[in-house]
């Protein structure tokens, strides 16, 4: 089967502004994809790349084998939910069923109308009166409605409280097993993700830092703990993602896709949490120039 | 697709067509009882050979729903552009909404050609029916007046403001689709709408068609439908008399008074016959108009004359044509404009 995305060296610059860097994936099919990062860090930008709002200015991507938004065809494989899920505020929300009806062949209508009536939303209530959890819901309907193989989705919970987010991501994942939907959402928090996501996409400062299935990835991170030693003193095969030491203690985030060796350490796992912020706080990539980030970043 | 146009316009069709059918009903009204006292009035004065101020009486009585009226006609194609031209694109960019729209099975293009046809159609239609109105409405003041080249008549009336609806909405899907933003994006389209319709009708017009030139002699004849006189302070400076065009014609520019090689002629050729015609004047009373016709005879002899640079009639409905060409042709470059910029635009 054909990756869901597949980018090379893919870059969005806005002017002198670096939006995304040299970007490498392919992601497999089947997942579910989350894609975590600070604010700021390109999720968008790469999102609007894979539905073909944006065209990149270096690098390539396909989506689902073919360049995002060439044309009918490829727009009706693809859903995408723009960040704040905007909506026509004057159309009603069957308003909105019967837009994507119209514009769209694989329209199910039969999904989108059980999935309003169980979500309690009046057809005949215009969109902008709708509240951010209401709004964002019937923003997936129309996305999800026109039975897409891949959904975009940028930020969806951002706007909902807790209680809502939890059932968004319960909706979203029911629909996705109904339709055998790939998925790919952001999210600058990953305790929203952690739950749905099998695959994982860290985004720092415009770049790549972690791509992977959770799995794969959980089981290659451990946290460290020995004598005070610099990083070079760990065995070879070891990456250092994060180090702190303190008078007699070190601690290291490290990652090791071979079983890690035994040593004179405690050696433990981290939660996915734990590591994604580690990512994060630990944005220099260690072999790269500082001055090419320096760039990156601003 | 036509689906979602339509009910993107639903609301503001509705509105312009229940606004258009209030001004029709207003038009057909006044307009009957308007063609009803032209025919009367023009029987009754025919009949006593003096019609002159019985119609001047009619285009009094009229002047004020005129005004009113041709200032509708005038503003419509501006409102258009603003209403219907600016948020069109700019709306939805501003809301996001785009991006609900871009994401469907359906490509940009085709989302950009049918939102902007039927509105575009739309524009055109409404311009259409209030020109076709005013027109009907006007026709028996216009055959009073006899010249059809007044800013308010040329641009009222007949085609020219189908050209300016569809250059003002495709002006206003432009800016906004540039500005991105609606308010700002209403602003610049009536700044650019309003400074284009004041150079196409002050400058460029003239030039649209090649004027034509009438040299009329100075006699008796000309002269007694002479509007005003004019001779400078310094008996060295020109003299300007205003001598009545062709029938119906535009007039660009009248030289002052040429001799008969074509140089100016000094104040102090005329002072003579100018002093007798005052003299005259005073001799017949205060109340005798003596009209500038014993001036003329007077000036005969000099062999002057004066060059009178002007469109003609019958250039009336060529210009009509030619200027709604080039509007539409505006409107067609803008619409391109959009159709390459939507291809490039960053979400």
């Amino acid at each position: 089967m054909t990756a869901i995305l597949e980018a090379h060296a893919l870059g969005m610059q806005y002017g002198r502004r670096r939006a995304l860097t040299d970007c490498t994936l392919n992601i497999p099919p089947g997942h579910v994809v989350g894609l975590v990062g600070p604010n700021g860090a390109g999720k968008s930008t790469l999102l609007k790349l894979a539905c073909g709002v944006l065209s990149p200015t270096s690098g390539s991507i396909s989506v689902l084998g073919n360049t995002p938004g060439s044309g009918p065809a490829q727009l009706a494989r693809v859903g995408f939910l723009a960040q704040d899920a905007p909506v026509y505020a004057h159309l009603s929300v069957a308003d909105h069923l019967r837009l994507g009806a119209h514009l769209n062949r694989r329209w199910d209508q039969d999904f989108a109308e059980r999935r309003i009536a169980h979500l309690e939303l009046d057809p005949a209530q215009k969109a902008g009166k709708l509240s951010g959890g209401q709004r964002a819901q019937l923003a997936l309907t129309v996305a999800a409605g026109k039975k897409p193989e891949l959904l975009l989705l940028d930020e969806p919970v951002a706007s909902l409280d807790p209680l809502a987010r939890r059932e968004f991501l319960k909706q979203l994942m029911e629909s996705v097993v109904e339709h055998g939907t790939s998925v790919i959402l952001s999210s600058h928090l990953i305790s929203d993700l952690e739950r749905v996501c099998d695959y994982l996409i860290v985004l720092v400062a415009s770049r790549v830092r972690l791509a992977d299935e959770v799995d794969r990835i959980i089981a290659a991170h451990h946290r460290i703990v020995c004598t005070r030693r610099g990083p070079g003193e760990l065995p070879a095969g070891i990456e250092v993602i994060a180090a702190e030491h303190t008078d007699r203690q070190s601690t290291f985030v490290v990652r090791s896709d071979t079983p890690l060796p035994m040593g004179d350490w405690a050696a433990e796992p981290l939660s996915m949490e734990d590591l994604v912020l580690t990512y994060m706080e630990n944005a220099d990539p260690g072999p790269r120039p500082v001055a090419e980030h320096s760039e990156a970043s601003r | 697709m036509i689906w979602l146009t339509w009910r993107q316009l639903r609301t503001q069709s509705v509105l312009a067509a229940a606004l258009l059918a209030a001004f029709a009903a207003y038009l057909l009204i006044t307009g009957t009882q308007l063609r009803h006292s032209y025919t009367s009035d023009l029987a009754s004065c025919q009949a006593q050979n003096s019609c002159f101020g019985l119609l001047n009486q009619l285009q009094d009585d009229y002047n004020g729903p005129q005004y009113l009226a041709e200032f509708l006609v005038l503003a419509a194609p501006a409102l258009i552009g603003i209403f219907w031209g600016a948020p069109l694109i700019a709306a939805e960019l501003e809301h996001g909404t785009h991006f609900m729209a871009w994401n469907q099975s359906v490509t940009r293009t085709r989302w950009l050609a049918a939102r902007l046809g039927a509105a575009a159609l739309a524009s055109v239609l409404v311009a259409g029916v209030l020109s076709l109105l005013i027109t009907w409405w006007a026709g028996p003041l216009d055959a009073i007046y006899g010249n059809r080249w007044g800013t308010r008549a040329f641009n009222a009336r007949d085609i020219t403001p189908l050209g300016y609806a569809a250059f003002a909405f495709a002006l206003g899907v432009a800016l906004g689709l540039l500005i991105r933003r609606t308010l700002p994006a209403m602003a610049a389209t009536l700044a650019v709408f309003v400074v284009v319709q004041v150079l196409v009708t002050a400058g460029l017009r003239a030039h649209l068609m090649p004027a034509s030139t009438s040299t009329t002699a100075i006699n008796q004849a000309t002269m007694s439908q002479g509007i005003r006189f004019d001779r400078s302070e310094a008996v060295t400076g020109p003299v300007r008399i205003d001598l009545p065009g062709p029938a119906g014609a535009w007039i660009l520019s009248e030289s002052p008074v040429l001799n008969r090689a074509g140089a100016v002629v000094p104040t102090s050729q005329v002072l003579t016959c100018w002093s007798q015609m005052l003299n005259q004047g005073a001799s017949a009373g205060k109340g005798a108009s003596p009209g500038f016709g014993s001036l003329g005879a007077c000036l005969a002899p000099q062999d002057l004359h004066v060059d009178i640079n002007y469109q003609a009639a019958a250039r009336y409905w060529p210009m009509q044509w030619v200027e709604t060409g080039v509007y539409t042709a505006l409107a067609a470059l803008l619409t391109g404009a959009c159709f390459w910029r939507i291809r490039r635009l960053r979400g």
